[in-house]
């Protein structure tokens, strides 16, 4: 099932699906241009293109950021940027 | 013979030991500065080797040559305006994949490179072997297993900087090769942009503007924007064909080609027990016990700077101060005696206390614990707290380092990915309280009022912090960034370059502060000299004793602190002929002279700082406001408390 990052459990992994440049389900259009494209860019740059395999390996207390796994790298991400990134997860 | 002299741009992601590499390559002939008019550090050093002389660049450790940050846009404008005779990737072999992806970006832009294969030990004890051979056919260019702590490789590096910059070595560099439908788009925009002149390869401009990339846009849009148009046109048609966006697309190819390099080289057999590394890593990252471990770190080193701090300070101010008679027989005590003791020597010592016993020990730990990998733990866990004030966790650390001195901390900004947050987080840093600051809150308030009081005022400070940092976030103009970051491995820091980290940024503040620290002092002197010290207290004494309610010497004292805070606790007692300030003040009057003291105005080593990383006017536009704050909170607080 589609999940955000966010959602997903410590341990749990998932595969990119895509990256919202908004909040909400406007998820993958628009905002070529300036606020999103940076945002969207940069999280790609990192290495969360869609297809890739993703494992969060833990978040820090009271939402806190998220330690994720990906492309055999450690990277912490803020929680509000690991909200807009959606993966598909077997539960 | 005349030497011949070229110039090599280190370039590599961040953590992949371009630092060590560099010193290993410099040794002490350095330079730290920061990029023309940006807030971006630039490391320069020259090397001799055989007949030739080498400037070594040490451009940022970065992991994409797109416009997210700063750092990029200056690396990728330095390659290719500058023209480095030659780029040395540096990579981290442990890490083929992701530092694969950058090399692939710095080849697109058409530069002479050479790979140093570095950490080769790192990737041995993560069960990671590595064909270099391979690698080097693969990627068109030589490729040199480096361990740059141990300074294996380096030599070898630096023959083969000298062979390819010779031309003595054929290369064939690897075009990495798109989907059909992209490269067949590549090609109709790059003959386009054959027909015009352009600081950039053809071939890299049309990979950007199929990305969308802003700065390349812009400029191109200047030129021609029928390109732009024509460009916007093709990237919707590979959105359509992908239903991805085109720049989503084109990272997740080369991030394809990356990663089949790697495999392709690389084997893997993990280690069956996890590392000290990782064992570490989990410790201090874990949700319970990483909040007490950073506690009891950033605790301990800052009783150990302020203890270490106050011992030599004092040591050094009483040694230094000695030297009085000796200067007073050369110059007299005359007016030019006094304005070169009182003016330029205790200007030099006020620095030498501050710099030596403070700052040194400063660095010192920031490069240990960043070199440790300690830092973006602190940054992960602070996360959090830190976007209450509109900041992420990266910002927690030139904050942290304010508490002990303004001027790391404000130097310390640069760690933040953007102008607004850098900006955001110097002025947060500006309002902590410093060594300086504290030692007026004990030392006034803490033994004259209550402990109770000085805790207090502490947690004022901080709201204020918590309350104006959240206020500026508002009002800058711009988007806040969020965290991500990577999390390298723990590893033993490399002393020596920590050694030289310190020692060099220490010059930069050296160089930078003092200059105006002794003018200060000399105006200040002079200002004595000519006794106008009673009128300045008088014109003050509106603001001091009608609106702060402070006895009009503190104008005086107040004055002096522009150039080291802790001077207005030492020019009161030496004003006064006391320090018995119970005496002269009464406890209100002690809290409030301290609140001024505390927010009134940046010291001038941190203005040196500010006007160095941000320019006069925001600098002036800070100094003024906390001016205007620490009066408008001093006067609120005195009629408060003395109903």
């Amino acid at each position: 099932m589609e999940l955000r990052l966010s959602d997903l459990r410590d341990g749990e992994s998932g595969v990119v699906i895509s990256i919202g440049t908004r909040r909400g389900r406007d998820r993958g259009d628009a905002g070529r241009v300036g606020r999103g494209w940076k945002f969207r860019k940069r999280l790609e740059d990192m290495g969360l293109t869609p297809g890739t395999e993703v494992t969060v390996v833990r978040s820090a207390p009271f939402s806190g950021p998220l330690e994720v796994y990906v492309r055999g790298s450690r990277l912490a991400i803020g929680r509000g940027m690991a909200e807009r990134v959606f993966v598909e997860v077997k539960r | 013979m005349t030497k011949n002299r070229f110039t090599v741009a280190l370039a590599g992601n961040a953590n992949v030991g371009k630092s060590v590499v560099f010193n290993q390559l410099t040794g002490l002939h350095q330079h730290i500065g920061n990029w023309p008019g940006k807030t971006v550090e630039k490391a320069e050093g020259t090397l001799h080797f055989k007949d030739y002389s080498i400037d070594i660049i040490d451009l940022p450790g970065i992991y994409s040559l797109s416009t997210f940050s700063l750092e990029e846009l200056i690396s990728r404008e330095y390659i290719a305006v500058e023209r480095p005779d030659l780029v040395i990737n540096i990579v981290d072999a442990s890490l083929l994949e992701r530092n694969m992806f950058f090399t692939l970006q710095l080849l697109e832009l058409e530069t002479p490179m050479i790979m140093a294969l570095n950490q080769m030990d790192m990737a041995k004890k993560k069960g990671i072997r590595i064909d270099h051979e391979k690698l080097e056919k693969l990627l068109g260019i030589p490729v040199i297993p480096t361990v740059a702590v141990s300074g294996k490789g380096i030599y070898e590096l630096l023959e083969k900087t000298v062979e390819v910059t010779e031309k003595k070595v054929k290369m064939e560099p690897l075009k990495a090769k798109y989907g059909k439908e992209i490269e067949e788009r590549i090609e109709k925009i790059s003959s386009l942009l054959e027909k015009i002149q352009f600081k950039y390869p053809a071939r890299w401009v049309a990979i950007k503007l199929l990305e969308g990339d802003n700065e390349v846009k812009k400029e191109i849009t200047n030129i021609s924007p029928e390109i732009v148009s024509t460009a916007e046109k093709l990237a919707k048609e590979i959105e359509e064909i992908h239903e991805h966006p085109c720049s989503t697309v084109i990272t997740s190819e080369r991030y394809e080609v990356a990663g089949r390099i790697a495999r392709e080289v690389r084997e893997i057999t993990p280690p069956i027990k996890p590392s000290m590394a990782e064992r570490t890593h989990t410790l201090t990252t874990h949700k319970i016990f990483g909040y007490p471990i950073m506690a009891v770190s950033v605790l301990s080193i800052f009783y150990l700077i302020f203890a270490f701090g106050d011992y030599t300070s004092g040591l050094l101010g009483d040694s230094l101060l000695g030297l009085k008679p000796i200067f007073e027989g050369i110059f007299g005590t005359g007016v030019v005696g006094k304005l070169f003791w009182g003016g330029v020597m205790e200007g030099i010592i006020g620095g030498v206390t501050v710099a030596l016993p403070y700052i040194l020990p400063f660095y010192f730990i920031l490069y240990f614990l960043e070199d440790s990998g300690y830092l973006s733990r602190i940054a992960f866990l602070m996360d959090n707290l830190m976007h209450k004030i509109g900041l992420h966790g990266k910002a927690f650390i030139p904050i942290m380092l304010g508490f002990g001195c303004n001027v790391p901390g404000c130097l310390g900004c640069r760690i933040m990915e953007t102008t607004r947050e850098r900006l955001l987080a110097a002025f947060v840093v500006t309002l902590v309280p410093c060594a300086a600051t504290t030692v007026i809150i004990l030392g006034l308030v803490g033994a004259f009022v209550s402990i109770q009081w000085a805790l207090a005022l502490y947690i004022i400070n901080l709201l204020i912090i918590f309350f104006l940092g959240r206020l500026a976030f508002k009002a800058l103009p711009g988007e806040p960034t969020a965290l991500i970051m990577e999390m390298s491995d723990y590893r033993a820091p490399h002393l020596k370059t920590v050694l030289k980290q310190t020692w060099f940024r220490l010059m930069e503040f050296v160089t930078m502060a003092f200059p105006l620290i002794i003018v200060g002092s000399l105006v200040i002197k002079m200002v004595e000299i000519l006794n106008l010290l009673e009128p300045i207290a008088n014109i003050l004494s509106p603001v001091t004793v009608t609106w702060l309610g402070l006895p009009a010497i503190t104008g005086i004292t107040l004055v002096f602190g522009v150039l080291r805070k802790e001077l207005t606790l030492i020019m009161l007692a030496t004003l006064f002929g006391t320090t018995n300030f119970a005496q002269v003040m009464t406890p209100v009057q002690m809290i409030v002279f301290t609140l001024v003291a505390m927010l009134y105005i940046p010291c001038i080593a941190t203005i040196a700082t500010l006007v160095k990383e941000f320019g006069w006017k925001k600098t002036l536009f800070i100094t003024v406001f906390e001016i205007l704050l620490a009066l408008l909170l001093g006067g609120i607080a005195f009629r408060l408390l003395s109903i």
